[in-house]
């Protein structure tokens, strides 16, 4: 027996079914939902893997494999679970030659029903302190305990890029705030490309580092399925940052069925140019809205947290096969 | 045309008329919005480095470069002078902005040259090169202190650091970026 793989097995084993029992003891119901889905949310910057069923007669239908359980989850939600999660194998399509992506993951999805934005942060602090006395991590613990620094991406744009990004909300306001900086912009960016080219430049890279670092309050601009916080151009949404690695997402959902609705439209038009299209999932919308009105829903990558627990530069020392070492070096080749 | 996405390390791209080559490419997809790369681009001649973060889908005007073998034949105070050892021509690189590769450029040596439309770019310098000491100063008593080293000239007038017991004629080994001194390869 190989006493390091085994080691590492059993770790793992360990630290999946530390999450589990911390969500199972906290009222979370864990589920199984499909893999393989007919239609998906539709995510512009998402390249999806697409497959078909094959009936003995006739031509079955184009399927998916899910690149989040967020679709079915949404759909229990809406239907009277209560508060869920699942680890859920979850595959995303195009480019992944950096050491933070491979084509398949493990996603951890957790819904708090009647619960918001904010109380999901209070959620996680207790997840990463149950992980912390349950699995012996070879990253200081110091570094990853609750609780986590906090800071608004209008403090971020502020103190890291010296820009008053509530005063940017128009595209020509923040593309010279950029220039100012340094910074070029090609073509026409849309408002949201050049945040994001803002925000990569040089907020992202100087995130302090010294603990799990909470950045919320994200522009509504960047237009997702979280909720936006009243009268303000804020979306009630956050990332976990750890090392200056994006770890998990999360959003007081919006369960508007208007803003929904028109916010797939939006998407599926800038979908088009998606090099796997696929079919919308038109109906959540109205599913979402039949459902409980508060509701905060946060993913969170398992194999990026697992990384970092173990002080792995990337998730390739933590996924058994990574994609990258499983292909043969030509198609075809044995 | 080449799309942002396709952009690798070692690439070269126009920018702003200026050939620069990648040297560091992430890619970055923040799951909500668009994707993009976040590119480290150097200047081939200037020498300087900026940081660029493009969508994928952006195009960008690729450059073809071309590596040619050329001997270094003499520099004087504007120009360094080359042949190209398949054609025998003969050109010159200004030394303007390349001033720091004079010491490290010897007479009738075979360097690569980066060009680009005909036009020499870029002088490429071996990662490790063997030098001759031309000028030590002899370690004086008491210079015994573990780690101490002392600056000699080689014989393109190139100053290193080098530990204390090496002498006049000895032939070492230096890491042309930088500009430590690796091993003595008298042998």
């Amino acid at each position: 027996m190989d006493a390091g793989l085994r080691t590492r097995l059993e770790w793992t084993a360990r630290f999946r079914a530390a999450i589990r029992d911390y969500f199972s003891r906290h009222g979370y119901a864990e589920v199984e939902t499909p893999i393989l889905a007919p239609f998906l949310i539709p995510e512009p910057a998402i390249e999806v893997f697409r497959t078909e069923f094959v009936p003995s007669k006739g031509r079955g239908p184009e399927l998916y494999l899910a690149p989040s359980p967020e679709l079915w989850m949404k759909r229990l939600i809406a239907q009277g679970s209560g508060s869920i999660f699942q680890i859920s194998r979850s595959f995303r399509n195009g480019d992944c030659d950096s050491p933070l992506h491979n084509p398949e993951f493990d996603l951890l999805e957790y819904y708090t029903v009647g619960g918001s934005y904010l109380d999901s942060i209070a959620v996680t602090e207790g997840l990463f302190s149950h992980l912390l006395a349950a699995v012996d991590p070879k990253k200081p613990a110091g570094r990853l305990s609750p609780p986590f620094l906090r800071m608004t991406m209008a403090e971020g744009f502020e103190r890291l890029a010296g820009i008053d990004l509530a005063a940017c909300q128009e595209t020509t306001a923040l593309v010279r705030a950029g220039q100012a900086r340094g910074l070029a912009f090609s073509g026409e960016p849309t408002w949201e490309e050049a945040f994001h080219i803002v925000f990569l430049s040089l907020v992202e890279p100087s995130l302090p580092r010294e603990k799990p670092l909470v950045l919320m309050d994200y522009p509504a601009l960047v237009p997702t399925t979280a909720r936006r916080k009243p009268a303000t151009p804020w979306a009630e949404r956050w990332e976990l940052y750890i090392d200056g690695v994006e770890i998990a997402n999360c959003y007081s959902e919006q369960t508007d069925p208007e803003a929904l609705q028109r916010l797939f439209a939006d998407e599926t038009q800038r979908k088009r140019l998606a090099r796997v299209p696929h079919r919308t999932d038109d109906a959540l919308p109205r599913i979402v809205a039949s459902g409980p009105a508060d509701v905060s829903g946060a993913a969170l990558g398992v194999d990026r947290l697992a990384a970092v627990f173990l002080d792995e530069p990337g998730i390739g020392g933590v996924i058994l096969y990574p994609f990258s070492t499983m292909m043969p070096p030509h198609p075809g080749t044995t | 045309m080449i799309k942002a996405s396709d952009v690798t390390k070692g690439t070269f791209v126009l920018i702003n008329n200026q050939p620069h080559m990648c040297v560091e490419r992430e890619y970055v997809n923040p799951g909500k919005g668009s994707a993009f790369v976040r590119l480290r681009l150097k200047n081939v001649k200037t020498g300087s480095v900026q940081r660029q973060t493009n969508k994928v889908q952006d195009n960008m005007e690729e450059v073809s470069v071309e590596f040619r073998d050329v001997q270094y034949l003499y520099g004087d105070d504007e120009s360094f002078h080359f042949m190209d050892t398949r054609t025998y021509d003969q050109f010159q690189i200004a030394v303007e902005g390349e001033e720091e590769k004079r010491g490290f450029l010897k007479d009738g040596e075979v360097y690569q040259v980066v060009f680009w439309e005909s036009r020499p770019l870029d002088i490429k310098l071996p990662t490790k090169m063997v030098f001759t000491v031309a000028q030590a100063e002899k370690a004086e008593r008491g210079d015994t202190v573990s780690g101490a080293t002392k600056t000699i000239t080689c014989e393109t007038g190139l100053k290193v650091k080098v530990p204390l017991f090496i002498k006049q004629g000895d032939r070492i080994l230096i890491n042309t970026e930088t500009l430590e001194y690796q091993e003595r390869v008298n042998a």
